[in-house]
């Protein structure tokens, strides 16, 4: 039996001293491969990388640094996300929490029906108005049209409407970039416009 | 090019990185002096011509960028841009076939004292090599890159490559020997 690549490659290399492969001495295949392997590694050991002109490196070097003003400052590290992205994860948790909990409250009939809130024609739930009361959201007209649109479904309803399931609108709305949030808000507020709302 | 600032040249590697994250850039020119032709020869020895191995440098530079918050100061920042330029190589290989060497690629040859034939033969027989080198599977040309060139114990290599040391020591085994199929006795 042969020495296996590993062992010829330790002999070959000289990390294994040729007289404790005992195989070695009554092989003249294996010696021939370990003497092979010294050619090749020896041929592949002279082998010059051409050196660029001395230039090249003022040219390498603008181009880095082009490359990363046009980046700007470095990004956060890969550990620091969580730091982030964990808060905002349970700040949007508990927002959708919130949401479904209202919903799941009109679809109890046990619950009458509250006091519909000026200036939406359509009856809120009191969770509802209360989000409209707070200082900061009364004025949102955006948020006074989704909610009125979303008043009259309750939980079960949306749940078999296949709402929030990837690929919904509700699951893209959910899913938006600040961005793309602003430009949702812009197109309802001109929506609310043009019908005079 | 922009001169470097007197203070920024003296600064060692971590004061360097920590200077790039509060927003000196300049201090990132120091790192890309520091390393460009460490990174800019073992971009070489993976793709064998200069046009990709400049390219490929630049790559390997603005990903160490994008990156420098992930740098620990564990390893060296050489070792550092080592393993990243290792993926950029390797990645770069799996998604290009291997192009050859161009003539204009060995014309910008360092002279030494050798004579001129002999630099002339030198020349040729390492251009045949470094073309065979470049027909290699891609897993192994990188362990035979990382060994031959730079010095990477076997146990580095399996850690770059994410193998075993026996896999890295057959893909060596094998890179040689198709190398010597390739190359026939021309260079032995």
């Amino acid at each position: 039996m042969h020495l296996r690549p590993d062992e010829l490659i330790d002999l070959a290399e000289g990390t294994r001293a040729e007289s404790s492969a005992a195989h070695l001495a009554e092989c003249a295949v294996c010696r021939l491969q370990v003497a092979e392997l010294k050619a090749m590694m020896s041929a592949a050991a002279d082998v010059d990388v051409p050196e660029p002109s001395p230039l090249f490196w003022d040219h390498f070097s603008a181009r880095v640094r082009q490359a990363v003003d046009a980046e700007g400052a470095p990004r956060r590290s890969f550990w620091a996300w969580p730091r982030v992205v964990i808060p905002a994860i349970s700040v949007a948790t508990a927002v959708l929490a919130v949401a479904v909990t209202l919903n799941w409250g009109r679809a109890d009939p046990g619950i009458a029906p509250l006091p519909s809130v000026a200036p939406a024609p359509v009856a809120l739930p009191v969770a509802s108005a209360d989000l409209l009361a707070d200082p900061q959201s009364a004025g949102d007209t955006a948020l006074t049209l989704v909610a009125e649109l979303s008043s009259d479904m309750d939980f079960e309803t949306a749940r078999e409407a296949g709402l929030a399931a990837r690929g919904s609108a509700e699951h893209a709305v959910t899913h938006l970039a600040g961005s793309e949030l602003r430009e949702l808000q812009r197109l309802l507020q001109e929506e609310l416009a043009r019908s005079g709302a | 090019m922009r001169p470097v600032e007197p203070g920024l040249a003296d600064l060692d590697e971590r004061a360097l990185v920590e200077a790039c994250l509060r927003g000196q850039s300049a201090a990132f020119d120091v790192i890309v002096e520091r390393h460009r032709r460490s990174v800019y020869l073992l971009c070489y020895r993976f793709v064998s011509n200069h046009e990709d191995a400049s390219d490929l440098s630049q790559d390997v530079f603005l990903r160490a960028y994008r990156g420098l918050r992930s740098f620990r100061g564990q390893s060296s920042l050489a070792t550092w841009l080592y393993r990243i330029g290792v993926n950029v190589c390797l990645n770069r290989l799996s998604a290009k076939k291997p192009l050859s060497e161009s003539i204009a690629d060995r014309q910008f040859v360092d002279e030494t004292a050798e004579s001129a034939t002999d630099r002339l033969l030198k020349d040729e027989r390492g251009a045949r090599v470094r073309a065979a080198i470049a027909q290699l599977p891609r897993k192994q040309r990188a362990t035979l890159v990382l060994r031959m060139y730079h010095e990477m114990s076997h146990q580095e290599i399996a850690d770059v490559l994410g193998s075993s040391v026996g896999a890295v020591k057959a893909n060596f085994f094998h890179a040689l020997s198709n190398l010597k199929k390739m190359l026939g006795g021309e260079v032995l």
